[in-house]
């Protein structure tokens, strides 16, 4: 399908909604979900660097490559980039559940307390990002 | 109140993108995702310099609403690993480890640089 490159007006506006409307839904649950998690403060002598790793951040990371792909080559696989379902459901939601900078926050939190510790989890959370979009693909096509 | 401030800016923080991956689009047709890696870049290097400014700051919702907020919503993780697990699929092998290995680090990067122009 010949991807729809040029939106008018009103068009524009719908898309811009749509994306802001599941940005919404996924930036608020991301918050829900991150705020039940206690993260010590870095500044603390008491802290170990594997009580500053953000598991609730790098699941919802995890299932949300592994949802977004599978979406991506299943339901949504014809849809170009500015249909409104693939911009609420991909670019909005999970765009906004995800996170790439929180990550990063997190990381520097732990690089505070230890450089090694933090290096090990942003590999680790990279290769859980390559392992989530394969088993996303790996479902599709058994 | 402040969780509707988030989700807010959050949804701000998408449609950015979506506006960057639109104009990116328009002008240079191509699958291949440039504008999210550039709207990550950039949402990391706004965290890090948020991060470092507002570590002290007496308003913790300022904090919550940019980093968790704004920067939360203008970057992806999902799109930047989903996208390169289809092209890999798609035999786009080079391009796809690529954009694996370069996205984060550029992410770092700026990160690092935004902390930086913060000190």
């Amino acid at each position: 399908m010949a991807a729809n490159i040029s939106l008018q007006p009103r068009e524009f506006v719908m898309a811009l909604s749509s994306t802001a409307v599941g940005g919404f839904i996924g930036t608020l649950l991301r918050d829900v979900l991150t705020s039940a998690e206690h993260l010590p403060s870095p500044s603390s002598s008491l802290v170990t660097w594997p009580q500053e790793i953000p598991w609730v951040l790098l699941i919802i990371n995890f299932v949300g490559v592994f949802v977004a792909t599978r979406l991506l080559r299943g339901p949504l696989r014809r849809r170009d980039p500015n249909d409104l379902t693939r911009l609420l459901i991909i670019t909005g939601f999970f765009g906004g559940l995800t996170s790439y900078s929180g990550l990063f926050v997190d990381l520097a939190a732990i690089w505070h307390v230890c450089v090694g510790g933090a290096i090990g989890v942003a590999v680790g959370a990279v290769l859980s990002g390559v392992l989530a979009g394969w088993l996303g693909l790996a479902r599709l096509h058994r | 109140m402040t969780l509707l401030l988030i989700s807010l800016v959050g949804a701000l923080g998408c449609v950015v993108r979506y506006v960057l991956e639109y104009a990116v689009r328009r002008h240079h047709p191509t699958r291949r995702p440039w504008a999210t890696v550039a709207a990550n870049a950039l949402g990391c290097g706004i965290a890090g310099y948020a991060a470092y400014r507002l570590v002290g700051a007496s308003d913790v919702h300022l904090r919550d609403i940019v980093l968790t907020g704004f920067c939360g919503g203008l970057t992806t993780f999902s799109s930047a690993f989903a996208v390169p697990a289809i092209l890999q699929r798609e035999h786009h092998w080079g391009f796809s480890l690529a954009l694996v290995i370069t996205t984060p680090l550029t992410c770092a990067g700026l990160f690092a640089l935004g902390m930086a122009l913060a000190h």
